[in-house]
Formats: structure tokens, sequence, C-alpha cells
């Protein structure tokens, strides 16, 4: 019975990868990218990790599958005559590759499946040092103590990669989230319920990510989603310059962390040692602000945020 | 709950292995860039799943380090989408193309 629930979800993932990448129709390729990311989320979760399941959900199909949307959409303004994809290439040899390496990737997975056996070693160390941290969640563990060398730079990357979209776009971003022109009566009763709770949301998986599933990631995505929504129904609107607090909470996450890290040094500590749970706490939550100001700019394709008409 | 036999392990290792087929397959047929951005992300999520799988559980949960570098791989790959489309955007922007190739038509790829 659970093999045949692993054979459902795992055809239902490569039947929708090919329905994402196949057929002439670019927008219905995007759709059924989020879908095939929704159902790797269901995957993650049958998998076991309810931590990758929210990501994959909120980062993975979402945040990625919004970007993506409205990419097409900008794209289909400046070259409107090209909407669909142009036909694709013909070449013989690309079935013969792509069968040859997921040959390779197969051979690399059932290697690796009967190698290593039950567990790594630096797996069975993650069990045995996590209860000397407080922390419940190993992923938490891992993300903020043991190889938060790896975490900080992350958040680097995703400061970076905003710097790079802002240094490509200039100041084209107000082009791209325009308020929409007409506003359905329910849309603002909607926002006004809708963007408190994912905020509640978001600081409850912020809580909860030190002992159960959550953490700064999820949280982030959650935020950024309800960053979307703002920008989409027109309370914030994107502005080409950031103001200071925008500009506070994108290096935000970067800096708590380092600055920690760094202040460790001063009292005899290695780099980056965490001094105990207040400071996964406040971590996290730095972490989770830069996140999802980071994302919801990312969509908007601007540089910071103005205050939209009510 | 966690899927420990080998078998069930097998699925998945062949399912991260015909999806990233399927990404490969697909980024080289295809000429518009959003669809071959959308392919790199298809076999970055079956890489993913290839390494959790493949680190196996311990004690009936699966391991932890694989998980968190996965997470962060997610992360990761949700920025480097979002350079990729401004980079993309910029490039219809300049040229008025959605492709890398010259518009001379008539060459049948690599």
């Amino acid at each position: 019975m659970n093999l045949v629930l692993d054979v459902a979800l795992a055809t239902a993932l490569t039947v929708l990868a090919w329905r994402s990448l196949a057929g002439p129709d670019l927008f219905r390729g995007i759709v059924m990218y989020v879908v095939f990311g929704m159902v790797m989320a269901v995957a993650w979760a049958r998998l076991g990790s309810a931590d990758l399941a929210m990501a994959e959900a909120a980062i993975g199909a979402g945040v990625t599958g919004a970007l993506v949307m409205v990419a097409y959409w900008r794209l289909r303004r400046i070259a409107p005559v090209e909407p669909a994809d142009p036909s694709p290439r013909r070449s013989r040899l690309a079935a013969t590759v792509a069968v040859l390496s997921a040959g390779v990737v197969a051979a690399i997975g059932l290697a690796a499946v009967q190698a290593i056996g039950p567990g790594g070693i630096a797996g069975r160390a993650l069990v045995e040092a996590l209860p000397a941290t407080g922390l419940g969640n190993p992923i938490t563990g891992v993300l903020v103590i043991f190889r938060n060398l790896d975490t900080v730079l992350e958040v680097a990357v995703l400061l970076a990669a905003y710097l790079a979209v802002r240094a490509l776009l200039g100041d084209g971003g107000e082009s791209l989230a325009q308020p929409p022109t007409q506003r359905g009566t329910l849309v603002a009763a909607l926002v006004s319920v809708v963007a408190p709770m994912t905020v509640l949301v978001a600081v409850y998986l912020w809580r909860a990510g030190s002992q159960w599933p959550g953490g700064a990631f999820q949280a982030g995505a959650v935020l950024a989603a309800c960053g979307v929504l703002l920008f989409l129904t027109g309370r914030l609107r994107p502005a080409v310059e950031a103001g200071p607090v925008v500009r506070a909470a994108l290096v935000l996450g970067t800096a708590a962390f380092g600055v920690l890290g760094v202040a460790m040094l001063f009292v005899g500590q290695p780099l980056l040692a965490i001094p105990g749970s207040w400071a996964v706490y406040l971590i996290e939550a730095a972490m989770m602000v830069s996140i999802g100001v980071t994302l919801a700019l990312l969509f908007a394709g601007a540089a910071g945020v103005g205050g939209g008409r009510r | 709950m966690t899927p420990a036999t080998l078998g069930s392990a097998t699925v998945w290792v062949l399912a991260a292995a015909a999806v990233f087929g399927v990404g490969l397959y697909a980024l080289i047929l295809a000429r518009h860039l959003l669809r071959q951005l959308l392919a790199v992300k298809v076999m970055g999520s079956a890489v993913f799943l290839l390494l959790v799988v493949a680190a196996g559980p311990i004690d009936g949960a699966l391991d932890g380090i694989p998980m968190a570098l996965v997470l962060t791989g997610i992360v990761v790959a949700v920025s480097a989408v979002g350079f990729a489309l401004a980079l993309l955007v910029r490039l219809a922007d300049v040229t008025g193309s959605i492709s890398l190739e010259d518009d001379g038509g008539g060459d049948d790829g690599p």
C-alpha cells in the first residue's frame, strides 16, 4: 500500500515535469510548473519532512511561480509578437543525452542508497548533538548552529540577487506591478482579513521553528506572500528608491547574523558561535524579515515600497 | 510514516532520475529562455529529491543534514530565478528577442 502511494506520487511528478516543459503553450507550462511544485511539496511530506514540504509549497511553487508569471506578462508587453514558445529545436541527440543522464542519476542514487545504508555518520552525530542545544528541530539546528556559515552566506546570496536585479532593471520597476485599474468590492475586505492572518502565520512559523517544523525560511516566504498580495491589490506601490526602513530590513538578516557571530570572538568564543536559544530566535526573526522583504521586492521588481491608495 | 524500505527509496531515486531526464531533454530542445529556466528548475528539484532520498533515514526519521542543505538550496534557487528573470527581461528589452539564438532560422541546433 505504501509502495503504491510512492509510485503514484513519483509518476505524477514525472508527468507534471513533462507537461510543464513540453507543448507549445508557455503559460500553460508555467501553471503546470506550479502544480509540479505543489506535488513536490506533497512528496516531501510523504517522505517525512514537513519543513521541506512547507518550503517547497511557499518558495518552490508559490514565490517562484509568482516571479515566473510576472516575468511572462512583462515579456509579453515587451515582445507581444512572440507570446508562445517558438517551435522547439530538432535534435536527434537530445533524447539520447537525456536518457543517458537519467541513467547516470539513477545509478548514482541507487549506489548511494545501498552504500550508505541507514543514515550517514554526520546525520548520526546531528541526532546525538541536538539535545544539548535545546532545539527540537534538527533542521533549525543545522541551519542556525552547526552549519551556520552556509546560512549567513545564503542570506547574503539573497541580498546579492536583490542588488543584481536592481542593477539590471534600474528604474524600470514601476512598469511591473501596476495597481489594478478596477477594484472589486470584496477585495479590500478580503485583504484586510487575509494580510494580518498571513503575518500571524509567519510569526507562528518563526516561533515554532526551533522545536517543530517551521523556521525563518518558511516564515519569510509567508511574509513575502503577504507582500505579493499587497502589491497585487495596490495597497503597496513599487518605488524607485528604497527608504531607510526597507534598506534596514533588506540587510537585517545578514547584519544580525554577522554582528552577533563576530561579537562572539570578543568573548572568547569561536566565530559564529551561538550563545543560546535567545540568539536562535533573534537571528531567525531577522532572517524572516529580510527574506520576506527581499522576495516581495524581487516579485515587484522594485527598489522599495510606497504606500498605495486605500 | 517514513519510507524506510529499500523498495520505496528505489522508487524515489528512479523518480528523481526520470524528472532530471525530462528537464534536461526540455533544456536542450526549448528555444524560449523562460522555458529553459523552468527546465533547469525542474532538474534542480530532481537533484534535491536525490540528495534527501540517497542519504537514507536515521532511526525512522530522515537525515537532517541533507534536508537543511536542500532548504538552503530552495532559497538560493529562488534568488537565482529572480536574477535570471531580470537578465531575461533586460535581454528582451534590449534585443527584442526571448531566445539566445539569432533569428536566422534553418539551423537544427547543436
